[in-house]
C-alpha cells in the first residue's frame, strides 16, 4: 500500500483530517481519565466491609415514658429479637456501621499517652455483637456475657477489656502479636486484648482507616444506642417484620421509630461515590458515541463527496480492495496522529487532576487500553463508508464528463 | 433579508437531515452534560444568605492541644467548635451586635394527632438572635425573648414541615408539643426554609434540612440534652458527670457573630485575641494564637462544601463540549464544501460574501438553537436520573434542592449553546465565504 498518495491528499485539504484527530485526541484524554476514576469509585464501594451487609439490619427507637427502665428494657429487647426464629444474633450498639456516624478513641500501649497510639473507631456491643457482625476471629475469643455492662451516661470509665481488628493491632503492636496485651485509654486506664478481628470496617467509609474497628463490652446509652439484628441467611425482610411486630407488642416504655436493612444504610452512605461513577460512565459512552458517529458522518460523507474520484481510480485499474485499504489506512493515520496527541492530553488531564485534586496518578495500562479501544472504534466507524467506497462503480466515471 | 436567510438554512438543513440530526445530537449532548454538571455546582456553590454573608462570621479558638493539629489534612485551622466554657464567655460578653450559641440536638416528638407516627424531632438547641441574624423568617408568632432565654421558659418554634405534621398547618401558636419528657407551648411557626449550603451549620452534610423545631440554648443544659453534631475532644480528662463535660475541653458548640464593618470585625477580633492570651496565662490553649473569623462564603471554602468531585466534573464536562463542538465543526465544514458549487452558483449572481457567511451563519445558529432546546430536555432527565441514584428518603430534598433546574442555568445553557454553535460555525461559514464562484461554476 502506498502512503504518500494518501500523505499527499490529506496536506492538500487538512482541516477535515485535523478535526478528526483533534476529537479522538480530546475523547481518549477524557475517557481515559474518566474511567481511571470510575474504577476508583467502583473499589471504594466494592470493598469487603468485614460484615454480613446483606442479612443485618438495624432498628431504632427511643425511650418515651417511665416505663423504660434502661438497661432492664434494653435487655427484655433483645431477649425479644433474639428469640426469633429468623434472627441468627442481636445486640444493642452505640452507632451504626458504614453510616458515615459513629464515635472514635485512641488507644496508647504505654498509660499516660505514651508508647504507640492507635486510633479506633469503636462499637459498644454485647456478647453476640461479633456474631451479629458476621465477622470473624483471627485469634483470641468473644466476650463473655458477664463482662457486658452499662456504663453512667458521661462517664470517662472503660471496660477492661476488648476485640480489636488485625489493622489497629498492625498500628499499635507491629510485627508481633497483640493478642493478650494491655492497653491504655487517655486517662491511663488499663484494657486487655482479648480478640484479634479478621477484618471489619466502621462507621466512616471515606476514612483512611476505615479499618480500626474495635469492640468494647459496652451496652450503648439509650440517647444513642440501636439493636442491630442479624438475621438468618437469606431471610432478612421477613425477619425485619417479625421483629417490629414483636417489639411494638412490648408495651415497655420506649418506642420504635424505623426498621432499616444496612444495605440501604450502605447504599445511601456511598451514593455520591455511585453517582460519580454512574455519571462519568455515561459520559465516557456519550464521548465515544458522538466521536464514533462524528468519524462515520464525516467519512461517509467524505465518500460522497469523492464518488468520482473513485469511481476515475477504479476505472484506470484500481481494485475494490484498494479502494478499500486507501480509504481505512487513511482513517487509520489520522486516528493515530489523535492517539498521540491524546495519549499527551491524557497524561496532562491526569496530572491537573491529581494535583489540583489529590486524586491518584493515571494508571498508565488505562492509557494503552484507551489508546486500543478508540483504534478499534475508529476503524470501525470507518468501515462502513469505507465499504460503500469500494462499491462504486467504475462506470460513474464516465457519466458526467 | 432575514427570512430569505432562514428559509436557505432550513432547506440547507433538509438536504442532508441525517448529517442534521448528527449536529443537533451532538450540540444537545455537550450541552445537557454541562447543564446537568453546571445544576449541581451551581447550586452547591450558591451564596445562602446573600446580602449578608459578608456581615456573618463563624468564631474559632484554636483551643486544641499541643502535640497535634485539630484537622491532619489541614494543620492551620484551629478547631471549627468551641468548648462550653469559651462559648459561654463570648456569649455572655456581648462583643457583637449579635451573636449566636448553639447546638445540633434531638428528642422524641410524641404529636397527639390522629394518625401521625412519633419522630424523633432534630432540634436546633440555640439562643435567640438566632433567628433575626440569619433572617429566618415566621408564617406564624415569633422567636423568644432574653427572659425566655434566661429561665428558660417551655417555648418552642417549629418549622413549617413539623407544624404541617403536627398540627396539620394551621397557626398553632399558644398549642403545646411533647418533645422527650417535657412540654413546651409553640410560640413561633417559621414559613418553608432551608438555606441551601446549610451555611450556618455544616456538622451533619452541606446540604441537610435545618432542623424541626427550635428550644432556647438554656434547655440544652436543663436537660443535659444529646449533641447530634460532632463533639470532638483532645485531652485526657477523667469525667463522670454533665458538669463534668461542660467543664472540659471537647468542642461541640457553634457560635457565629454579627459585624456589620469591617472595623467591627477587627475590633471583634482583638476581644477574641485578648481573651485567648488570657487563657494562656491561666495555663489552657497551648498552640499558637490562631483565633479565626469566617464570613460565610470563608466558612464554605473551609469545609469544601463544593465538593472535589463537582469541580472535577466541570473540567470534564467542558472538554466534553469541546469534543462535540469539534465534532460538529468537522461536519458543517464537509456540508458546506460539499454544497460549494450551490455557493459558487450564488455568488456568481451577485451574492457578496458577507452574504454567504452570513446565509451559513443563520444555518448554524438555528443548530445551535434546536440542539440548546434538545439538550435542555436531555439534562432534566439526566438530573431526573441522578435525583435516582439519591433515591434514600433520608435528606431526599436537600438532593432535590441540589438538581434543581433554576432560570439562570437555563438561560446560561441556551447563551452557551447559541455561542457554541456560533464558534463551530465561524470557521466552515469563513471559508465557505471564500468560495471563488469560478471554480465551482465550471463542472456544472
Amino acid at each position: 500500500m502506498h502512503i504518500r498518495p494518501i500523505l499527499s491528499s490529506l496536506r492538500r485539504s487538512p482541516t477535515g483530517a485535523i478535526l478528526v484527530a483533534l476529537q479522538i485526541a480530546l475523547a481518549l484524554a477524557i475517557t481515559v481519565n474518566s474511567l481511571y476514576i470510575v474504577k476508583q469509585r467502583l473499589d471504594l464501594i466494592g470493598r469487603d466491609p468485614g460484615m454480613d451487609v446483606a442479612n443485618i439490619f438495624l432498628v431504632s427507637w427511643q425511650a418515651s415514658n417511665d416505663r423504660f427502665q434502661g438497661e432492664a428494657t434494653m435487655r427484655e429487647d433483645l431477649q425479644a429479637l433474639r428469640s426469633l426464629p429468623l434472627v441468627e444474633a442481636a445486640t444493642a450498639v452505640n452507632a451504626v456501621p458504614l453510616s458515615g456516624g459513629g464515635s472514635s478513641t485512641s488507644m496508647y500501649t504505654e498509660p499516660g499517652e505514651k508508647g504507640r497510639r492507635g486510633d479506633i473507631n469503636f462499637f459498644q456491643v454485647d456478647e453476640q455483637g461479633l456474631p451479629t457482625f458476621g465477622a470473624s476471629l483471627a485469634a483470641g475469643r468473644n466476650f463473655d456475657a458477664s463482662v457486658v455492662r452499662k456504663f453512667e451516661r458521661n462517664s470517662s470509665d472503660s471496660p477492661g477489656e476488648m476485640m480489636i481488628t488485625k489493622d489497629v493491632a498492625a498500628e499499635m503492636f507491629p510485627g508481633e502479636s497483640a493478642l493478650g496485651k494491655t492497653i491504655y485509654t487517655a486517662i491511663g486506664q488499663p484494657v486487655t486484648i482479648i480478640g484479634i478481628i479478621d477484618h471489619l470496617h466502621g462507621s466512616w467509609p471515606g476514612w483512611d482507616k476505615v479499618g480500626n474497628v474495635g469492640l468494647f463490652p459496652v451496652i450503648a446509652d439509650e440517647q444513642y444506642a440501636r439493636y442491630m439484628v442479624r438475621a438468618k441467611p437469606g431471610q432478612r425482610d421477613e425477619a425485619m417484620k417479625m421483629a417490629e411486630e414483636a417489639l411494638s407488642r412490648l408495651d415497655n416504655g420506649r418506642v420504635i421509630l424505623r426498621v432499616r436493612s444496612l444495605e440501604y444504610i450502605a447504599a445511601s452512605t456511598y451514593a455520591d461515590d455511585r453517582a460519580m461513577a454512574m455519571y462519568l460512565a455515561v459520559v465516557v459512552v456519550l464521548l465515544v458515541g458522538i466521536a464514533a458517529l462524528g468519524i462515520f458522518g464525516l467519512a461517509a460523507f467524505n465518500v460522497s463527496t469523492r464518488t468520482k474520484q473513485i469511481g476515475t481510480r477504479r476505472a484506470v485499474g484500481a481494485r475494490r480492495g484498494d479502494i478499500l485499504r486507501y480509504f481505512l489506512v487513511e482513517n487509520w493515520l489520522v486516528t493515530t496522529v489523535g492517539v498521540v496527541a491524546g495519549c499527551v492530553l491524557a497524561l496532562a488531564l491526569g496530572y491537573w487532576l491529581s494535583t489540583a485534586f489529590e486524586l491518584p496518578r493515571l494508571n498508565l495500562y488505562y492509557l494503552v487500553a484507551g489508546v486500543l479501544a478508540l483504534w478499534i472504534i475508529s476503524l470501525a466507524a470507518a468501515l462502513w463508508p469505507a465499504r460503500r467506497a469500494s462499491m462504486v462503480s467504475p462506470a460513474v466515471a464516465t457519466r458526467t464528463v | 433579508m432575514f427570512s430569505y436567510d432562514l428559509r436557505l438554512a432550513l432547506d440547507s438543513l433538509r438536504r442532508n437531515p441525517g448529517l442534521s440530526a448528527l449536529m443537533v445530537l451532538a450540540i444537545a449532548l455537550g450541552i445537557a452534560v454541562c447543564t446537568v454538571t453546571f445544576t449541581v455546582y451551581h447550586a452547591m456553590a450558591t451564596n445562602p444568605i446573600p446580602g449578608k454573608s459578608s456581615q456573618l462570621y463563624h468564631v474559632t479558638l484554636d483551643t486544641w492541644g499541643a502535640d497535634r493539629p485539630y484537622d491532619d489534612d489541614k494543620p492551620d485551622e484551629p478547631p471549627t467548635l468551641l468548648t462550653y466554657r469559651d462559648a459561654m464567655y463570648l456569649y455572655g460578653a456581648k462583643a457583637a451586635s449579635r451573636s449566636v450559641v448553639m447546638y445540633k440536638s434531638g428528642a422524641l416528638l410524641l404529636p397527639e394527632r390522629q394518625g401521625v407516627k412519633p419522630f424523633v424531632a432534630t432540634l436546633r438547641v440555640t439562643s435567640n438572635e438566632f433567628f433575626p441574624m440569619f433572617d429566618v423568617p415566621f408564617q406564624y408568632g415569633s422567636g423568644w425573648d432574653a427572659a425566655a432565654e434566661e429561665g428558660p421558659q417551655p417555648v418552642v418554634v417549629l418549622s413549617d414541615e413539623t407544624n404541617q405534621k403536627v398540627f396539620g398547618g394551621e397557626n398553632s401558636v399558644g398549642r403545646t408539643v411533647r418533645l422527650g419528657k417535657n412540654d413546651y407551648r409553640v410560640i413561633g411557626v417559621l414559613k418553608p426554609w432551608a438555606p441551601s449550603p446549610k451555611f450556618f451549620d455544616l456538622n451533619n452534610g452541606s446540604f441537610e434540612d435545618p432542623e424541626d423545631a427550635y428550644l432556647p440554648y438554656g434547655w440544652g443544659r436543663a436537660l443535659e440534652m444529646p449533641v447530634y453534631g460532632n463533639t470532638n475532644c483532645w485531652k485526657a480528662e477523667a469525667g463522670n458527670s454533665y458538669q463534668d463535660f461542660l467543664n472540659s475541653e471537647c468542642v461541640w458548640l457553634q457560635f457565629w457573630a454579627e459585624l456589620p464593618t469591617a472595623a467591627d470585625r477587627d475590633r471583634y477580633q482583638a476581644f477574641l485575641d485578648n481573651y485567648a492570651r488570657s487563657q494562656k496565662a491561666a495555663g489552657r490553649m497551648p498552640r499558637p494564637l490562631n483565633n479565626r473569623l469566617y464570613d460565610v462564603g470563608q466558612w464554605l471554602d473551609r469545609n469544601e462544601v463544593v465538593q472535589r468531585d463537582n469541580r472535577v466534573l466541570i473540567g470534564i464536562a467542558l472538554l466534553f463540549l469541546g469534543v462535540c463542538l469539534v465534532n460538529v465543526v468537522g461536519l458543517l465544514l464537509a456540508k458546506f464544501l460539499n454544497a460549494a458549487p450551490l455557493t459558487g452558483l450564488r455568488r456568481a449572481l451577485g451574492a457578496s460574501r458577507r452574504d454567504i457567511v452570513r446565509q451559513h451563519m443563520t444555518e448554524v445558529v438555528l443548530l445551535g438553537l434546536a440542539g440548546g432546546v434538545v439538550g435542555l430536555l436531555l439534562a432534566v432527565g439526566g438530573l431526573a436520573g441522578i435525583r435516582s441514584i439519591y433515591g434514600s428518603d433520608y435528606n431526599r430534598s436537600a438532593y432535590e434542592r441540589l438538581t434543581e433546574i433554576d432560570p439562570t442555568v437555563v438561560l446560561v445553557t441556551l447563551g452557551l449553546a447559541l455561542l457554541a454553535g456560533a464558534v463551530a460555525g465561524l470557521y466552515p461559514s469563513w471559508r465557505i465565504g471564500r468560495t471563488a464562484p469560478a471554480v465551482y461554476l465550471k463542472t456544472q
